[in-house]
């Protein structure tokens, strides 16, 4: 029994030392250079390549540096244009396709914001029966929990225009000010990079897509939609033997 | 020759002692293939190899040149231009393709990390879309570098995960969690290819010399993600469709019987772009930088949220991380 209970013992003590020996041996971590690739020279022609590369140059989106905010290290951060022109900067070319890359319903219609044929002035030009119509798709959201209505957010004599709650007026693509006044964590998280999108690059100028680039501000909820096919695993897998 | 799981493998390419030989059995091979040549142009009437025409013959001297070519490692800078004009003709001999290939070497200084947010994506999988495209990836046995699981609110459990889904998405009480090769600092890929066919690069993408691969498989055995891809045929992609813009470790075409994996886009992020994926993402589920750039996105990610890694206690230390808001 004795014995017994030694020979386990010593199976127990020869198994951690073996355990913490690999774990001794396993010296590899995330943030470290792959092994033996450190002592790389970089010679004249790779040197040469690093320098043409212009990282800057990237970045092909009409853009507004951001007014309050600043990224990571308090870098300097640009908001995409989405007034610039249909379509500006929404969508990406991946080898021979182009992908429109909007994640709510009808955000490239609204390209060229045309509030201003009905909303002149103060009035709704448009004839009142029309109205109901016109907005069919709206899921007031904001007015129902915010108590908010129409100008808590448009300005009255101009629908087109932001207007916060201090009184100060902000465009349509600097709607991140205005989602700022509620939504702060959402805001900062974004100016920091763990909320929304880049565009173009890792390096070099980061430009990000608009608040209302992706969410809906009178319709917030992700709409369904069918996805790109799915994989057919049986083919990819090949014969199975 | 510090790093031990590669013995015998230079560091970078011209610094290889195999190069201070006067000959070796490749390059013999290659002079042989080199003088037959030489002799069919000489002689003129004779047929080598049974071609017939010019380029027949052109076609059959590039494909034996192909196939004594050197370790990508062991390259020279000229034995690299070489190559890819070899290449670059192959592409258009084969299958009248106008190819650039690129060897754009890791920038110095640069280590790329990836977080993948699970509760900002759809599962609309556009970026399986996007990478398909952009990596020329096989349309006919419909190859795909990336995985989406669908999964049922509260726990992650791959296990019961469905990947094949096909429904409108999102669906209700579910997430997504997508998968594709992690460039792991660890990699367990690599140490068990037995010709050295597969190597970390200095900014931690883990790539594939296509046509030094011999098709073995073992690192799809090791892999505990299941990031590689192999080749039971001739990769298909329609003329049309071929993305020019190419890079040797990377999206270039890959021979049947050779094993494919993600490089994060190599030909992309080495000139600073992001992944495809990254950029086809209608989410922004993905975030994607430098880890060795304290002030990058990917590092904001990694310190100020809560992120995970997948089978993490098998220590292969993967550069790609999940996280939710």
């Amino acid at each position: 029994m004795t014995r017994s209970w030694v020979t386990r013992g010593t199976v127990c003590l020869a198994a951690a030392a073996i355990i913490a020996g690999c774990r001794e041996g396993h010296q590899v971590r995330w943030d470290q250079l792959p092994p033996g690739t450190a002592a790389i020279a970089v010679d004249s022609a790779t040197a040469a390549r690093n320098a043409a590369r212009e990282p800057g140059a990237l970045a092909t989106v009409t853009a507004d540096t951001v007014v309050g905010w600043t990224g990571p290290g308090g870098r300097p951060f640009e908001v995409a244009r989405r007034t610039a022109g249909p379509d500006a900067g929404h969508s990406r070319r991946f080898g021979t396709i182009t992908l429109p890359i909007v994640l709510r319903q009808g955000a490239r219609a609204l390209t060229q914001y045309p509030c201003m044929s009905c909303h002149a002035g103060s009035k709704v030009t448009m004839a009142a029966r029309r109205t109901p119509d016109a907005h069919h798709d709206i899921q007031p959201v904001h007015p129902d929990t915010a108590g908010g209505v129409c100008a808590t957010c448009h300005a009255q004599d101009n629908v087109a225009s932001l207007v916060l709650i201090d009184g100060k007026r902000a465009t349509l693509d600097q709607s991140y000010r205005l989602c700022a006044q509620c939504h702060f964590a959402q805001v900062n998280a974004w100016a920091a990079g763990g909320h929304g999108k880049r565009l173009d690059g890792w390096q070099g100028r980061r430009v990000v897509m608009a608040c209302t680039d992706c969410h809906d501000p009178h319709r917030p909820a992700v709409q369904q939609r069918i996805p790109f096919r799915a994989p057919e695993l049986e083919k990819t897998r090949g014969p199975i033997p | 020759m510090s790093d031990d799981r590669n013995p015998g493998m230079p560091e970078g390419p011209g610094e290889g002692s195999l190069l201070q030989k006067p000959v070796d059995r490749r390059g013999a091979l290659g002079l042989l293939a080199a003088g037959v040549a030489a002799g069919a142009a000489a002689l003129g009437a004779c047929r080598p190899l049974n071609a017939s025409t010019p380029e027949e013959r052109e076609l059959k001297v590039l494909e034996w040149q192909e196939f004594t070519q050197k370790h990508y490692r062991r390259m020279t800078e000229a034995e690299r231009a070489e190559t890819i004009a070899r290449i670059e003709r192959l592409a258009k001999i084969r299958h009248d393709e106008d190819v650039t290939i690129a060897t754009t070497d890791a920038q110095p200084g640069v280590l790329f990390g990836y977080a993948f947010n699970v509760s900002k994506c759809q599962g609309f999988r556009n970026c399986i879309e996007a990478c398909i495209n952009e990596n020329n990836l096989d349309r006919a046995s419909d190859t795909q570098y990336i995985r989406i699981f669908e999964m049922e609110n509260g726990v992650v459990n791959l296990e019961e995960a469905d990947a094949t889904y096909q429904h409108e998405v999102p669906l209700e009480g579910h997430f997504y969690l997508g998968t594709q090769c992690f460039q792991c600092a660890d990699p367990p890929c690599v140490p068990v290819c037995p010709v050295g066919a597969t190597w970390q690069e200095p900014d931690g993408i883990v790539v594939i010399d296509y046509n030094w691969c011999v098709g073995c498989r073992a690192c799809m055995a090791a892999c505990p993600y299941w990031a590689r891809r192999f080749n039971w045929s001739a990769p298909e992609v329609p003329l049309s469709e071929v993305n020019p813009n190419q890079h040797y470790l990377g999206n270039r075409a890959r021979k049947k019987g050779c094993v494919e994996k993600c490089t994060f886009c190599i030909h992309r992020t080495r000139l600073g772009q992001l992944p495809a994926c990254v950029e086809a993402c209608p989410t922004g589920a993905r975030v994607f930088g430098n880890l060795l750039d304290p002030d990058s996105e990917i590092r904001w990610v990694l310190a100020n949220k809560h992120v995970f890694r997948l089978k993490e206690e098998l220590a292969t230390e993967p550069r790609f991380w999940y996280f939710s808001d």
